[in-house]
């Protein structure tokens, strides 16, 4: 590129005299300045092939998981390959209260019971309480407050859960049993959902806390500016405002909820029967006798038994065929809260 | 600081004395006094952060949602302090409205929009709301457009329009004053036409203050107008007058587009 004569005042030829590498610019025009070299390109073309890869895989492992439950739950109710022992109705595994594997006798619906059980009173205790938390969080804390909650929040949510288990079956057991129950145990869904609820909480109160921070502070303004109190503004325009992302902070909850195992099974009593139990007992009111009935839920019976059992035969098979259930369950919230968040979007 | 030869006044609505306006350490108002006289459109003009929204937000204290601030001097509504004088913020809300820079209705239906502030205040027969509903919407110029979706949502309806929800949602419980924070900023030229009819049809029967930042539509829609710079108030007069014969320097460079 010639240089232009000094009387032109036009833009790009003034820049042009006065960037200091000229020569080497001019240079550049006949030559791109930059190229990729060969190996550049090369290692580009590679890289695309391993993600591409790595994505696949991800997707193998789901897709084989799901295949691997399915084939051994499956097994339960029809004669395959592998099968060493008899197989079910599915009315006698999904209708019946009746679970004693060395009589024969599969029925998984105290764990379904026991699950829908404490994930629904660990929701009841821990929407609520991380909804309201967000709110204090998000619009009343002052801001140190609010970073350090925040900051909280997110350490809890990393806690592994056998850390909770142990808190519950070493400090929160005995006190309920020695405060309450005159000392009887205290295993059951009570302690078994306060624990989850608490495991459970931070991943609402999160989640929550972005919901209220994300609404424009002019509908704030313009609720109180009407003349509501704060309070009603926070009730009457903030909470409706933010409803859908608030049950998608639920729903995520309640998924983290129902596939949690380790906690819950070393405070809930890992008790098959527990419906039968329930049943029997007189002694106390039926409120109380379903709070702290000792109980199993999917996940902790699977955590329970499955290492004690023969491949092939028909209790492993039904273990499998809960693995499944569990799965579906939560494939199915999950894919509940992408329809919410989507419903939000539109 | 009226002038002694103004025509027809009105009974002083808003009293303003030396009052001095801290967000933290920064000063953003400094030393104002200013009359606003009852069911007369007061518009505020000045420069880009000359404190003129900041001084009228002052009037129904909603700064303090998202702030801490420090107010001193005296603001007075109908002789009583709205800092001191035992009246509190949310009372006075109710007598003071306000309109938003950006349209800001909720996430509800029309007519829940406008029902809302009634309900607030307790009220709760069917009737009763539907009549407030009505007259607020006929009031903000509305109810010909929207009578027939009433139960749709609020945030589908054309800026201007919710705009004018949002005067109605202001009126439905029957402010004494109607604060407006450059209402017309977002809107396109026709619908702010309609705004401006409206204030001029409001003010009946309602004390206006408008913040705005178009030099025309002070002169178009305001009886008096205060002109500000750098937290001060520098003049104030009717508008007739600020914009023909100034008696500060510094309006008529304002004016005259010498800065601002």
């Amino acid at each position: 590129m010639p240089h232009a004569p000094d009387t032109l005042l036009d833009l790009p030829s003034s820049t042009t005299q006065t960037v200091p590498e000229g020569p080497a610019l001019e240079a550049a025009s006949r030559e791109p300045a930059f190229r990729h070299s060969r190996a550049q390109r090369l290692a580009d073309r590679w890289a695309h092939l391993v993600f591409l890869a790595c994505g696949l895989l991800v997707v193998a492992l789901i897709g084989g998981i799901l295949y691997f439950l399915a084939a051994r739950g499956v097994g339960a109710f029809i004669p395959l390959a592998g099968n060493t022992d008899k197989v079910l109705t599915l009315r006698e595994v999904f209708l019946s209260t009746n679970w004693d594997p060395n009589a024969g006798k599969f029925g998984i619906l105290p764990f379904i019971a026991g699950s829908l059980t404490v994930t629904g009173l660990a929701l009841l205790i821990a929407a609520p309480t991380g909804i309201l938390a967000s709110i204090f969080i998000a619009k009343i804390a002052p801001n140190w407050m609010k970073t350090l909650m925040r900051q909280v929040m997110d350490l809890l949510v990393g806690i592994p859960s056998v850390v909770y288990g142990i808190f519950g079956l070493m400090v929160v057991l005995p006190w309920v049993s020695g405060k309450w129950l005159s000392d009887s145990p205290a295993a059951g869904f009570a302690v078994s959902a306060a624990i989850l609820a608490v495991m459970i909480v931070p991943t609402i109160v999160s989640l929550a806390t972005d919901a209220f921070e994300s609404l424009p502070l002019s509908l704030d303004e313009g609720s109180q500016a009407l003349g509501s109190t704060r309070w009603q503004a926070i009730w009457h325009v903030l909470i409706p405002a933010a409803r859908a992302r608030l049950l998608t902070a639920t729903v995520l909850g309640l998924g983290r909820a129902i596939g949690e195992a380790m906690a819950i099974q070393m405070v809930i009593g890992n008790n098959p029967q527990w419906i039968a139990l329930m049943r029997q007992s007189t002694d106390q009111t039926p409120v109380l006798r379903l709070l702290f009935t000792p109980a199993a839920t999917l996940t902790t019976e699977l955590v329970q038994e499955l290492p004690n059992t023969a491949a092939g035969s028909t209790w492993n098979n039904v273990l499998f065929a809960m693995g499944l259930l569990l799965y579906l369950m939560t494939m199915l919230i999950i894919l509940a809260t992408r329809r919410l968040s989507q419903r939000r979007e539109a | 600081m009226l002038s002694p030869q103004t025509p027809i006044t009105k009974p002083v609505k808003l009293s303003v004395r030396d009052m001095d306006f801290r967000y933290g350490e920064k000063k953003v108002l400094d030393g104002l006094s200013m009359d606003i006289q009852a069911e007369r459109v007061t518009a505020i003009i000045g420069p880009s952060g000359c404190g003129k929204s900041t001084f009228l937000k002052c009037f129904n204290r909603i700064h303090e949602v998202s702030s801490a601030v420090k107010v001193t001097g005296d603001i007075k509504i109908d002789g009583v302090d709205i800092y001191r004088g035992g009246i509190d913020e949310v009372d006075l809300r109710r007598r003071v409205g306000m309109v938003f820079q950006k349209p800001n209705p909720f996430p509800k239906s029309i007519y829940e929009n406008v029902a809302f502030g009634p309900r607030l205040f307790g009220v709760k027969d069917r009737t009763t709301l539907d009549g407030l509903v009505e007259s607020a919407l006929r009031k903000a110029a509305l109810w010909e457009e929207v009578k027939d979706r009433l139960k749709e949502s609020a945030t589908g309806m054309s800026g201007g329009q919710q705009q004018r929800l949002c005067i109605a949602r202001a009126l439905a419980v029957n402010p004494e004053v109607l604060l407006m924070d450059e209402p017309c900023s977002a809107l396109d030229p026709i619908a702010t036409a309609k705004i401006e009819e409206l204030i001029f049809e409001l003010k009946e029967n309602l004390t206006i203050v408008i913040v705005t930042h178009n030099m025309q539509q002070a002169a178009r829609v305001s009886d008096y107008t205060a002109f500000f710079w750098l937290g001060k108030l520098i003049e104030m007069d009717l508008t007739e007058r600020i914009f023909t014969t100034p008696r500060e320097r510094m309006t008529e460079d304002y004016l005259t587009g010498r800065f601002g």
